[in-house]
């Protein structure tokens, strides 16, 4: 942990309440705006109402056993976990890929680098909205590339694979400059002498990425893995402008069913409880992300 | 290397390596060439788009735009709700970066430098934001903006923006201020300035790329948040600019391309402008703020 040092006692002018008072006010905002929501939404899940705006009354886990006879619950946890496991595949695949080809960018090209960052400060929406155009049945880019290779006309909003596929692509263009980061960061920590003596023995390319190169960055994988996992899992606003859930609930993930839930039926208790549900998924993902960072002592946690 | 036999000194080099050399640069320059159209192609297709009239979106598919207009700008700014979302995602962004940078500073200054009960609270403010994501937020954070009556206030978006970056902002300054070398402020005290002396004049100056990119990843935040501007405003005058685009896309469909290209563009350029006279500051803060 960081901060294990601090001593003060050569340092005057400050009172034994200073450290409080310097740190209560975040201490504080923190507590009210991020921990107390979280009792509050367990406490919630705990009660219901019988009419919209009728007083609430103790139901117990009933929210939570309804939620898990729920057909369209149950639905929308396993088109989660598709959303997320094709996050996975196409983000782990390209993160590694790109990965490689910067650490291998020198000179003039490490403007690369800078470059990769940029979809990571677009917003979920405008990034929606970009697939929206180039992935457009009758203009898109996409399909117009695709043509060339004998590839035509691929819907790809009313074809329930295909706006999985295109929801998944959104995701990680979105997330991706994370990941290659992560990776880059590992590469770049390789022994240059490592690499050399591999070279030495004859493995070169591909062999020498897949055998020497990939299991010296297992752990910055790992946590790439976790990362994109639990951003997938609480991506609301790209699924919901690319494709509203739709077709026919083929994209209708956990937050989209939260959304639907709680803004749109205006079932907020249940909502709630489904909040708590994503919640457990992502404290499991979080918790975990947290214990590997920690055992591989890695400087981002 | 082994298969050349340096028997004349006036051999070019062997062809073999230099194949291997080849085969390596075309190994690296396809996914580098992969990487750049991955990244900004799409964003060149948007921009392109945002110039087009409606017609031409799919009659002139080109990159270039033959008849290049103004029309889907046009059609953002006269929209009704756009002028007031961009107001508003600016004064949301920038008291964000404000009230994050005045919070984070003294607390992370007391975490770095201060031996406190609640000092291991550091190591719970760098879980949080991961454990409790503003997506998990949003509903409860909806029912109590509601019984508190401070649903569609810009204030209460600043507030619960600053909340979830808090924490990041935090383990960033702490890092910072822990290479701060204690012996400077030693020296100082000695002199006899005050804590408050030390902070305003040693501390802070020097922490003045962390404080820019603290503001940064926090007006970031800020700009792009979504969930929470869904959970927290119900009137059209209190929305940003996310919101907006995304309620564009819903009332429009796919009729005013060119307006829904321009609206993205517009909410992407200003941030892009900020990052790119930043970049060396910013670039390392991101990312080890979003890989925390």
């Amino acid at each position: 942990m960081t901060g294990a040092r601090a001593d003060t006692s050569s340092l005057i002018g400050h009172s034994k309440s200073t450290p409080y008072l310097l740190s209560g006010p975040s201490i504080l905002m923190v507590t009210a705006l991020l921990v107390f929501p979280v009792v509050y939404a367990l406490w919630g899940s705990l009660y219901d109402v019988e009419f919209l705006g009728g007083p609430q009354h103790f139901v117990g886990l009933s929210q939570y056993i309804d939620l898990f006879q729920d057909p369209d619950f149950l639905w929308s946890v396993s088109r989660t976990l598709i959303f997320v496991a094709g996050v996975l595949i196409i983000g782990i695949s390209l993160g590694l890929v790109f990965a490689f080809a910067l650490s291998r960018a020198t000179g003039r090209l490490r403007f690369m680098r800078g470059l990769t960052i940029v979809p990571y400060l677009i917003s979920g929406i405008a990034t929606a909205v970009i697939f929206r155009l180039i992935l457009n049945r009758d203009f898109g880019e996409v399909n117009r590339v695709l043509s060339l290779f004998g590839i035509e006309d691929l819907a790809w909003f009313s074809n329930p694979t295909l706006a999985m596929l295109a929801s998944m692509l959104a995701q990680v263009w979105s997330d991706l400059p994370l990941v290659v980061l992560l990776l880059l960061g590992g590469l770049m920590t390789i022994d240059a002498d490592l690499l050399d003596a591999a070279d030495v023995d004859g493995a070169t390319g591909w062999k020498r990425a897949w055998k020497v190169s990939i299991p010296l960055i297992a752990p910055q994988l790992l946590l790439a893995t976790i990362l994109l996992s639990y951003q997938a899992l609480t991506s609301l606003g790209v699924i919901i402008a690319l494709t509203g859930g739709g077709p026919v609930d083929a994209t209708r993930t956990l937050p989209i069913a939260l959304y639907e839930a709680a803004f749109v039926e205006l079932k907020t208790n249940q909502a709630l409880a489904i909040v708590i549900v994503i919640l457990v998924f992502n404290a499991v993902l979080t918790l975990s992300y947290w214990g590997l960072s920690r055992r591989y002592d890695l400087e981002v946690a | 290397m082994s298969t050349t036999a340096p028997t004349t000194v006036a051999t070019p080099r062997p062809a073999t390596p230099r194949l291997n050399l080849w085969l390596r640069k075309i190994g690296i320059g396809i996914p580098l060439l992969a990487l750049a159209v991955w990244t900004i192609y799409p964003l060149l297709m948007t921009l392109s788009i945002s110039f087009k009239t409606k017609a031409d979106v799919s009659a002139d598919p080109g990159l270039i735009p033959s008849n290049p207009t103004l029309d889907g700008y046009r059609s953002v700014l006269e929209r009704q709700g756009f002028q007031d979302a961009f107001i508003n995602s600016m004064v949301v962004g920038l008291g964000t970066a404000l009230l994050t940078v005045a919070l984070a500073v003294p607390a992370a200054y007391a975490f770095a430098r201060f031996r406190f009960r609640g000092r291991h609270l550091l190591l719970l403010f760098t879980l949080l934001p991961r454990l409790i994501p503003g997506l998990g937020l949003m509903v409860p954070l909806y029912r109590i903006a509601v019984a508190l009556g401070a649903i569609d206030q810009l204030l209460t978006l600043i507030v619960a923006f600053t909340a979830t970056v808090l924490p990041i902002a935090v383990w960033l300054f702490v890092g910072f201020f822990q290479q701060v070398p204690r012996e400077l402020e030693e020296a100082a005290n000695v002199d006899g300035a005050s804590l408050f002396t030390r902070i305003r004049y040693i501390v802070l100056p020097l922490a003045f790329p962390a404080i820019i990119t603290v503001g940064v990843l926090a007006f970031r935040e800020a700009w792009n948040e979504f969930n929470l501007v869904l959970g927290l405003t119900s009137t059209p005058g209190s929305r940003t600019l996310p919101y907006e685009l995304f309620l564009m896309t819903q009332t429009t469909g796919f009729q005013d391309n060119p307006g829904q290209a321009a609206f993205a563009i517009m909410t992407i350029i200003p941030f892009i402008f900020v990052y790119l006279r930043l970049e060396k500051h910013v670039v390392s803060g991101l990312t080890s703020g979003a890989l925390k």
